[in-house]
C-alpha cells in the first residue's frame, strides 16, 4: 500500500512543477497583435489583409490563422490544407502548397509549432513549387525582419558596402526611417543586407547561393557572365528564364543559409541598378513580393508571370 | 473461474451461424470502427454491437468489453491531451514541460474521445466475437487451408487455459497452507507453472505423435482413373472429396447483413457519412449520409435476433389441457 503522505508529497510537488512551468487556465493574457497576410502566387493577388489584436501567450500560428480564416488541415492538424477553400493540390502537373513565413523568414517547424510573441507578421501565400520546394527569406515583410524580433529576440542589422557607392547611404537611410540603426561591423547574429554590384557581391558565400538557382537560394533571377560582366535574367514560377534584364538591371532580395540569419541582397548589373535597388526598399514596393528586380525605373515582381 | 469472453454454446442464430456467417457480419462492423471517425457512426457501431452482443446471449462479454473500453478510452483521452497541442480552443496552460504539450485544447479532448470511441467499437466486436463463435469449428473452417497453423492454434487454444487453470490452483494451494505460511512469490510460482506447460507440452507432442499427426496429409485416392468405367458418384464422393461444412439456416441471414454493412459503409464514405474533423476546430458532419448510415447500422444489431417459435394449431393444447 502507497503511504497516504507520500501521495500528497507527489501531489504537491506535481502541482508546484506546473505552477513554476508557468500553468493555468484558458488561453493566457494578451500580447498584443500580429499583421496577417494571406495571398496566392508568390504575392501576387492578395486575399486578406488584417491586424489581428488580440493574440494570446498560447497562440501559436495555426490558432492566429484559424481565428481569421475558414482552414483546413492535415497530418493531425499539423498543416494546412486548405484556406477559405483555396486547397492545396497536387496534379496537371503543378504542385500547390499553402507556405507561410514569419517576418519574412521560412518558418523550419509547423504552423501549430510556431508561438507567437506579438509583434509578428505572419504572411502565408498559396503557390506553386516546382521551380523551388523552399524559399528561405523573402522581402514582402518590409520592415521585417529588421524591424522586429525575428526569431524572438532583437537581431543587429549590418549593412555590408561592396562597392555600392552612394547606394550603401541610401540602403542606411531606409532603414533609419522604420527604426533601424546599422550596428558597426558584422556581428555572426546580424541580419545582413549586402549592397554592391553581382560582381562583388557574389563573393558572399550567401550570396552566392543565387548563382545556383532558384531551388537552393529561393531567389527566382540567376546572373550569367556577359562580355567581361554580368548580366540578369528573370526566373518564372517554374524556375526557367523568362525574360533577360539589360545592363541597368537591379535587384532585391533575400535569402538564407540553414537555420543562420537572413541575408539580403541589393546588388544589380552596374551602378545604376545597384541605386535603382537601393531606392526600392520601402513598403510600397516591396511589399508582399518575393524578391523585385528593376530596370530604368520599371519595377517586376519575382518570379516573373 | 470462467472468462467473460470465453465461448459458451447457445442456440442462438449467432452461436448457430457457420463460423463464416459469424466473422462476415462482425468483421463488417469492425471494418466500420476501423474506417470511420464520425462520433456518430462509430457510436452507432458500437450501439449495433452491444445490441447483437445482448441478443445473443452474451451479456457479461458485453459488459466486460463494455467496461474495458470505457477504461481504454479515458486512458487515450488522457494520454492524448497531455501530448497532443493542436486544436484552436486551449482549455488550460501548461507551461513549458518535458515530453507534454504545453497546452490542454477542447480538440485533442474530442480526438482522443473519438480515438477511444473506435477502439471501444472494436474492442465490443472481438469481445461477442469471442463470447457467440465456437473457436473449434472456426479453426475445423481454417484446417483445409493452412493444417499446421490449424493445429497450433488448436493446440494454443487449449493449452492457455489449461496453464490459466494450473495457476488459480497452485494460488489456491498456496493460500491454502494458512496464514502463518511464507507468502509465495510470483517468480516461483511462474517457474512451477512454466515447469508443469513443459511437462504437458511433451505428454500432448508423444499423443501427437502416437496418432500420426508427423506423418504427411493422406491424399485423395484417385479412383476415377482407377476404375474409370465402373466408379461411381457416391463412392468418389466418399473418398477423394473434403466433407462439406455444415450449414446454418441463419448464414443468409448474417451474410445479407455483412455485405449489406460494407457496402454501406463504403457508399457513405463517398457520399461524405464520415464528416468529421478534429483539427484546428471540431467540425461534426450530421447530414443525411451520415443519420441514414448511423441507422442502417444501429439496426443491423438486431440480426442475431430469435425467430419467435411459431405456435401451430396441432402443437398448441386446448386451454383446459395446460398444465
Amino acid at each position: 500500500m502507497i503511504p497516504r503522505r507520500g501521495i500528497a508529497v507527489a501531489i504537491a510537488l506535481l502541482v508546484g512543477a506546473l505552477a513554476a512551468a508557468g500553468c493555468g487556465f484558458g488561453p493566457g493574457k494578451d500580447l498584443g497583435g500580429v499583421r496577417l497576410t494571406v495571398s496566392r502566387d508568390y504575392g501576387h493577388t492578395s486575399l486578406l489583409e488584417r491586424e489581428v489584436g488580440d493574440v494570446t501567450e498560447s497562440d501559436t500560428v495555426m490558432r492566429v490563422l484559424e481565428r481569421n480564416a475558414e482552414i483546413t488541415t492535415r497530418y493531425g492538424g499539423g498543416f494546412v490544407q486548405s484556406i477559405d477553400g483555396l486547397e492545396a493540390q497536387e496534379r496537371f502537373g503543378r504542385s500547390s502548397d499553402w507556405f507561410f513565413y514569419v517576418d519574412g523568414v521560412e518558418s523550419p517547424v509547423g504552423a501549430a509549432d510556431y508561438s507567437l510573441r506579438g509583434g509578428e507578421w505572419v504572411w502565408w501565400d498559396y503557390r506553386n513549387w516546382e521551380g523551388a520546394m523552399s524559399v528561405p527569406a523573402v522581402v514582402g515583410s518590409w520592415p521585417q525582419p529588421f524591424a522586429g524580433s525575428y526569431g524572438g529576440h532583437p537581431h543587429p542589422v549590418a549593412v555590408e558596402c561592396l562597392g555600392g557607392g552612394a547606394a550603401c547611404a541610401t540602403v542606411r537611410s531606409k532603414l533609419r526611417a522604420v527604426g533601424v540603426e546599422a550596428a558597426a561591423g558584422s556581428a555572426a547574429d546580424a541580419i545582413r543586407v549586402l549592397v554592391g554590384p553581382w560582381q562583388r557581391v557574389r563573393d558572399d558565400p550567401v550570396a552566392a547561393q543565387i548563382e545556383s538557382g532558384p531551388q537552393r537560394s529561393g531567389v527566382f533571377a540567376e546572373f550569367g557572365r556577359a562580355r567581361g560582366g554580368y548580366a540578369m535574367r528573370g526566373l518564372g514560377e517554374d524556375g526557367k528564364a523568362a525574360a533577360a534584364f539589360g545592363p541597368g538591371a537591379g535587384l532585391v532580395a533575400a535569402t538564407r543559409r540553414g537555420e543562420a540569419p537572413p541575408v539580403w541582397v541589393v546588388t544589380g548589373v552596374g551602378p545604376r541598378g545597384v541605386a535603382d535597388a537601393a531606392a526600392l526598399l520601402d513598403t510600397a514596393h516591396l511589399r508582399d513580393r518575393y524578391a523585385v528586380a528593376v530596370e530604368d525605373g520599371r519595377e517586376e515582381a519575382l518570379p516573373l508571370r | 473461474m470462467r472468462s467473460p469472453f470465453a465461448y459458451r454454446p447457445r442456440s442462438g442464430p449467432l452461436q448457430s451461424a457457420s463460423p463464416a456467417a459469424a466473422v462476415a457480419y462482425l468483421g463488417s462492423l469492425a471494418t466500420v470502427g476501423f474506417l470511420y471517425s464520425n462520433p456518430i457512426v462509430l457510436a452507432a457501431t458500437g450501439a449495433a454491437l452491444v445490441l447483437a452482443g445482448l441478443l445473443a446471449g452474451a451479456r457479461d462479454a458485453v459488459r466486460a468489453a463494455l467496461w474495458m473500453g470505457l477504461t481504454l478510452a479515458l486512458l487515450i483521452v488522457a494520454v492524448n491531451v497531455l501530448v497532443v497541442d493542436r486544436g484552436a480552443t486551449v482549455l488550460v496552460r501548461l507551461g513549458q514541460l518535458p515530453l507534454l504539450s504545453d497546452v490542454i485544447t477542447a480538440e485533442a479532448l474530442a480526438a482522443g474521445a473519438v480515438i477511444g470511441l473506435r477502439a471501444a467499437v472494436v474492442l465490443l466486436a472481438f469481445a461477442v466475437y469471442s463470447a457467440c463463435v465456437d473457436p473449434d469449428r472456426v479453426l475445423r473452417a481454417l484446417r483445409p487451408l493452412a493444417r499446421r497453423s490449424a493445429l497450433t492454434a488448436t493446440l494454443v487454444s487449449r493449452l492457455v487455459p489449461v496453464a490459466a487453470a494450473d495457476a488459480a490452483r497452485l494460488r489456491d494451494a498456496a493460500r491454502l497452507r494458512g496464514p502463518a505460511a511464507a507468502p509465495v512469490g510470483r517468480a516461483a510460482l511462474a517457474r512451477r507453472l512454466l515447469a508443469g506447460s513443459l511437462d504437458r507440452a511433451v505428454d500432448v507432442a508423444a499423443t501427437l505423435e502416437l496418432r500420426g499427426y508427423s506423418l504427411n496429409p493422406p491424399r485423395p485416392t484417385p479412383v476415377a482413373t482407377l476404375f474409370p468405367p465402373y466408379t461411381s458418384k457416391k463412392r468418389c464422393d466418399r473418398r477423394g472429396e473434403r466433407p462439406r461444412a455444415r450449414r446454418s439456416r441463419y448464414d443468409r441471414r448474417f451474410y445479407v447483413v455483412g455485405a449489406l454493412v460494407l457496402i454501406a459503409g463504403v457508399a457513405g464514405k463517398l457520399l461524405g457519412a464520415d464528416a468529421f474533423a478534429e483539427y484546428p476546430a471540431v467540425q461534426l458532419g450530421v447530414g443525411p449520409a451520415t443519420l441514414a448510415l448511423a441507422t442502417l447500422l444501429a439496426l443491423s444489431g438486431l440480426t442475431p435476433l430469435s425467430p419467435r417459435p411459431r405456435r401451430t394449431a396441432s402443437t398448441s393444447l386446448p386451454a383446459g389441457w395446460r398444465s
